[in-house]
């Protein structure tokens, strides 16, 4: 349950908000309940006066005052409801908002480092998911469980004060019993299997792949139907699954109506003998029971939110672990400036550096580099080389785990700040987000003139392709404009990378995509542009890499 | 948001989610079944309740007079929750057949479609389709449909009792009967179009919070991330505020259905009143008891509520649908002709002197279906232990050779036997130059194609394919996953790992789709070397490649363009 708590002080930060929609539900619930409540008793009421009209008696009946609590509570819970609804839809979508505002800001806090690469496609589907299970935490959960527990309570008490002591502990047991089975007990059967749910669909996904892309070789090796089954056999156990869940909750639901509804005939069973003893009315007698009946409506939406709770916090546990700082690499296991100094005049200069992921083989062992200002330097090497582990460390977003590394002259932490104002790093992977064309190029330099851009967009062979674009600059890309294919995503990553003002240029595969033509006039254009500015171009092969001075092989 | 798939999905969607409810109609008429048993418990617990009251208040029974209908109100609510259990059970059973059903019949249409045409599609969309589109439909078969019915039956059921103890109150339930079917129609387009609205927003904003964390690193790399942030904020706002527009008037739909039920209430209420007090002479309001009246009273909320929990499941039903549009497409997608030529006539070869143990395509021919010729007229024969390379421009037909060999597309015209027997008959190994995914511990990888194999068999494959630093360096060796700590395979380890299968399977036929395509020099050696052993070992291997080391390995190099094949 701790892992729902930094979740629940940030909703709680709309406290306002969130007390006037639980105030609405209430005052709708409230409105239901009595709405029943007044009509038995009125009708009680009305029966008995009758029957006392019948029997030649004048008994006064005010049918005005029920009357119009009737047409008021009919009113209240109508508008009530309506009111709640669209009040608080809107809290869910402000919510919605600041959850993700404010976990991107954590992530963003997080130094680039501790991420390090960038996050897979699984990763997000999964963030995204996980993050919708909270969104409607306090819909769902908070308020109603609130509401119930409180309603409840009141009941309880103006039971004690109509019927007595006897009555209002007896229906107070089994409406507690009720809630307990219908909150608790509902998160108790069902915890352990929805908390593994998304373990075990990511698992499924996996299994899903690998049947789909090794289609080929196993229908090859007679073995795709005999997978195929084990397929349908996987996924048929986790539906199974949830399946067992729904049935819980449902009988569990069941049990929880059962013994509320038995608080009803309860309250009923004890307080007859009061009427008899004339301490209270017919009309009073029937007014218990009914409002019992109103709680229902509260009652019955908890053991579907409480059966998902177990869901919610391993979503919550997820998002907890993945925005909490990772590991620290800032912290200095070493003391920031140590051994020999670094060539005075060197840019970059790695010290028999390597590089490990932890629990793994080293992707790079005992580099030796030294770049100085101005040079221009090209690395090509195999796949899983540590081509892009390299690249990281030259940009600044990971520090060698062996060896050293100076950039300026500093090691480690020092002056990574000023380090990456100054380093202009196209990663590997094309990141192009869900904007203009203008907005994308701008992220690099805010300050960028019109001419800027269009200079830019010729340097990697763009200019003219944009200019035919009915909104040139202002073309929107993205999921909801203009689809670029691979090799003009790749330039257009490229044209922001040279965009930003930065001394030393850090090119990560740049030309992927590119057509033989078009990457001859781009490395052309790029010699002219790099002038005088440091280089580093990782690349698989040597004529995949801008013109360099040398060429290191890794 | 970018799951709208065009033109006439609707239909047909509507359609295959009805074949599905169909597949489980036994299961959806128990929950129906329950669940209106659980509607007459609850009209006997309400009579109860009401005939209580009746009793205790008006002839002053004790308690004790009255044990017996207080057992019988207990009966009736123990049963009815017995039968909401039930109708769980049912409930849940049914979207689970529906989904099997669902999955199986996606499996098949993988089949159908064969892995050539299968992969059109990436995998990742197909396995999406698979989990989380399937999944998609369970609130419709464990919620909407059966509340479908059960806001009918249960209504229905109400309202006769209703009648045959005051017709007048009837009347008054039924005020809103006339517009029950407008409800219906009311609450379906309004939550139609507010979950549309409200799942579009959410959509948008979960969009822009994804897109720029998976920018993230870019956005950090410029300074740009509080930027980046206010702009979430402000396209959030913008969103909700249009949003809610939308919202406010999709909400005064469900408020109708609200308003209507607290009215009935509230009518019946004074009606059942009025009546008591004897202030109603017509009709059968001068023969309302209080227990008739508190029993009408008792049923008005229940006689609504089935419709209100319908409305609350509609957001289930458009899921589905929009689910069932993009599988349907599918489906149909991979059920049709599309690249597959239909009507393969395959004739065994039966003369003994033609069935030697080689490999035979006799005047194979291979048109697909939008006209393009993959193979015209190509006959070739080839021995058993041969090794033969296919070279040629790229689309001249080396691969539809390659697929027509290992019975992934099957001639136009003409016959092929492998081994006597029909191509694809006998296992046969396989090695694509598409990256795969690699799931469980290296042995379960391994025994993926070779269920067989020994532990030092997969240890001696793994090491010819230059996998055996790796496999050291994990702690279970065999038995540890291939992928740990969230770190994948590269490109080229998980070839040199498609390499490791083919090398320990035992099959005599090796079909091989430019088996060094894309390689780093250190892995196209270990594939050459493999190859080389391979053909020592007296296998038969056929391969399309343009690599000049593989060709110099080939007893023979044919070259196929334009779908026909010469020697060269």
């Amino acid at each position: 349950m701790a892992d729902l708590l930094p979740w629940l002080r940030l909703i709680g930060q709309r406290r306002g908000r969130l007390w006037v929609g639980a105030l609405l539900i209430a005052l709708t619930i409230i409105a239901g309940l009595g709405l029943l409540a007044l009509s038995g008793w009125f009708i009680t009421a009305s029966a008995v006066t009758g029957l006392a009209f019948a029997a030649g008696s004048r008994v006064a009946f005010d049918i005005y005052l029920p009357g119009g609590g009737i047409r008021t509570f009919a009113l209240v819970r109508t508008v009530g409801r309506y009111a709640e609804r669209v009040y608080n839809h809107e809290t869910v979508l402000r919510l919605l908002a600041d959850l993700r505002v404010s976990l991107f800001r954590s992530l963003a806090r997080e130094s680039v480092m501790a991420r390090a690469r960038q996050p897979g496609a699984s990763w997000l589907s999964r963030l995204t998911n996980d993050l919708d299970s909270l969104d409607t935490l306090y819909l769902r959960l908070i308020a109603p469980t609130g509401l119930a527990i409180a309603i409840t309570s009141a009941l309880v008490v103006v039971s004690g004060w109509l019927y007595g002591l006897q009555a209002a502990t007896v229906t107070g047991v089994m409406l507690a019993g009720a809630l307990i089975l219908a909150t608790w007990g509902v998160f108790q059967a069902t915890v352990r299997l929805t908390r593994q749910r998304v373990d075990q669909l990511e698992s499924l996904r996996g299994m899903t792949l690998e049947h789909l892309e090794g289609q080929a070789e196993l229908t090859a090796a007679s073995a795709r139907d005999e997978h195929s089954r084990r397929l349908l056999r996987d996924a048929h156990t986790s539906s199974e699954d949830q399946a067992r869940v729904d049935q819980r909750i449902g009988w569990f639901g069941a049990g929880s109506s059962f013994l509320m509804y038995s608080a009803a005939v309860a309250a009923l069973f004890t307080s007859i003998g009061r009427f008899q003893a004339d301490e209270i009315s017919g009309p009073v007698l029937a007014l218990l029971p009914l409002a019992i009946l109103g709680l229902n409506e509260v009652y019955a939406t908890l053991p579907e939110a409480f059966g998902r709770l177990g869901g919610t916090l391993a979503a919550a546990h997820r998002l907890n672990r993945d925005i909490a700082p990772r590991g620290e690499p800032t912290t200095c296991a070493r003391p920031p400036k140590n051994g020999s100094a670094p060539l005075p005049d060197a840019v970059l200069s790695f010290r028999n550096a390597g590089f490990q992921h932890p629990g793994l083989p080293p992707v790079l062992v005992g580099l030796d580099l030294e770049v100085k200002p101005g040079e221009r330097v090209g690395l090509t090497g195999r796949s899983g080389c540590g081509k892009s582990s390299l690249a990281d460390m030259a940009a600044g977003l990971a520090e060698p785990t062996h060896g050293k590394l100076f950039r300026n002259g500093y090691g480690l932490q020092d002056g990574n700040e000023q380090w990456l104002a100054n380093v202009s790093y196209l990663t590997q992977s094309t990141q192009l987000f869900d904007d203009t064309l203008r907005n994308n190029l701008l992220l690099a330099d805010p300050d960028a003139t019109e001419h800027d851009l269009w200079n830019v967009l010729d340097t990697v062979c763009l200019g003219d392709l944009v200019k035919r674009l009915p909104q040139e600059l202002d073309t929107w890309l993205g999921a909801y404009g203009r689809q670029l294919s691979g090799g003009e995503a790749r330039r257009v990553a490229l044209a922001r990378a040279l965009l930003k003002p930065a001394d030393v240029i850090v090119l990560d595969e740049p030309f992927t995509g590119l057509d033989a033509s078009t990457r001859q006039t781009v490395i052309a254009n790029l010699s002219l542009r790099l002038r005088g500015k440091t280089l580093l171009a990782f690349a698989h092969a040597p004529d995949a890499l801008p013109e360099v001075d040398r060429v290191v092989e890794l | 948001m970018s799951t709208r798939p065009p033109g006439r999905a609707p239909e047909s969607a509507r359609a295959w989610l009805k074949s599905l409810a169909h597949q489980v109609a036994s299961y959806r008429r128990g929950a129906i079944v329950a669940g209106t048993a659980a509607g007459l418990f609850t009209v006997l617990q309400m009579a109860a309740l009401a005939y209580i009251i009746d009793r205790a208040v008006i002839s002053e029974w004790t308690a004790i007079d009255l044990l017996p209908w207080f057992i019988a109100l207990l009966l009736a609510l123990g049963l009815k929750a017995i039968a909401q259990g039930i109708q769980a059970h049912y409930m849940a059973r049914a979207s689970l057949a529906a989904r099997n059903e669902a999955r199986s019949q996606l499996t098949n249409a993988w089949k159908t479609a064969g892995p050539v045409r299968l992969l059109d599609e990436s995998a990742g969309t197909l396995a999406r389709e698979w989990i989380d589109h399937v999944e998609a439909l369970h609130g419709y078969f464990a919620r909407y449909l059966p509340q479908m019915s059960l806001a009918v039956f249960v209504p229905l059921l109400m309202l006769t009792v209703v009648v045959w103890f005051d017709w007048l109150a009837a009347l008054f339930l039924l005020l809103a009967a006339p517009l029950i079917p407008i409800f219906m129609a009311l609450v379906g387009m309004g939550a139609e179009s507010l979950n549309q609205r409200h799942f579009e927003a959410i959509g948008r904003l979960s969009g822009q919070f994804l897109d720029k964390v998976r920018g993230l690193t870019t956005l950090q790399l410029f300074g740009q991330t509080e930027p980046a942030a206010e702009l979430l904020q402000t396209r959030s706002d913008d969103y909700r505020r249009l949003t809610m527009k939308t919202l406010r008037v999709a909400f005064l739909s469900s408020a109708v259905l609200e308003f209507f039920a607290s009215v009935s209430i509230a009518v019946v209420a004074m009606y059942v009143g009025f009546g008591l007090l004897g202030y109603i002479e017509f009709g059968p309001a001068p023969q309302l008891t209080l227990f008739s009246g508190l029993f009408v009273l008792l049923l008005a909320p229940e006689f609504f509520q089935p419709l209100r929990q319908l409305a609350q499941h509609y957001h289930d039903r458009a899921a589905a649908v929009g689910a069932a549009q993009l599988i349907v497409l599918r489906l149909d997608h991979l059920q049709s002709a599309g690249g597959q030529p239909e009507d393969a006539t395959f004739t065994p070869i039966t003369q003994p002197p033609a069935c030697t143990r080689n490999i035979m395509l006799e005047r194979v021919s291979v048109r697909f279906p939008d006209g393009r010729t993959g193979l015209s007229n190509c006959s070739l024969v080839v021995g058993q232990g041969e090794s033969l390379a296919l070279t040629g421009p790229s689309g001249g037909g080396k691969s539809t050779l390659l697929h027509v060999l290992a019975g992934f597309i099957k001639p136009t015209e003409g016959s092929v036997t492998v081994f006597c027997e029909p191509p694809g008959t006998e296992p046969f190994a396989w090695l694509a130059q598409s990256p795969y995914t690699v799931h469980g511990t290296w042995a379960e990888h391994l025994r993926l194609t070779t269920p067989t194999a020994s532990e030092r068999a997969m240890i001696r494959a793994l090491e010819a394919a230059g996998l055996g630093e790796l496999l050291r360096s994990r702690p279970e060796g065999l038995h540890s996953p291939v992928t740990e700590a969230g770190l994948g395979l590269s490109g080229g380890q998980a070839r040199r790992l498609s390499l490791a299968r083919v090398l320990l399977s035992e099959a005599r036929l090796i079909l091989l789709d430019e088996p060094t395509a894309g390689l780093d020099r250190e892995t196209e050696q270990i594939v050459l070397a493999a190859l080389q052993k391979l053909t020592g070992e007296g296998r038969t291997l056929v391969f399309a490649t343009h690599h000049p080391s593989l060709l110099g390995l080939a007893h023979r190099v044919l070259t196929v363009q334009a779908g026909e094949v010469s020697h060269g």
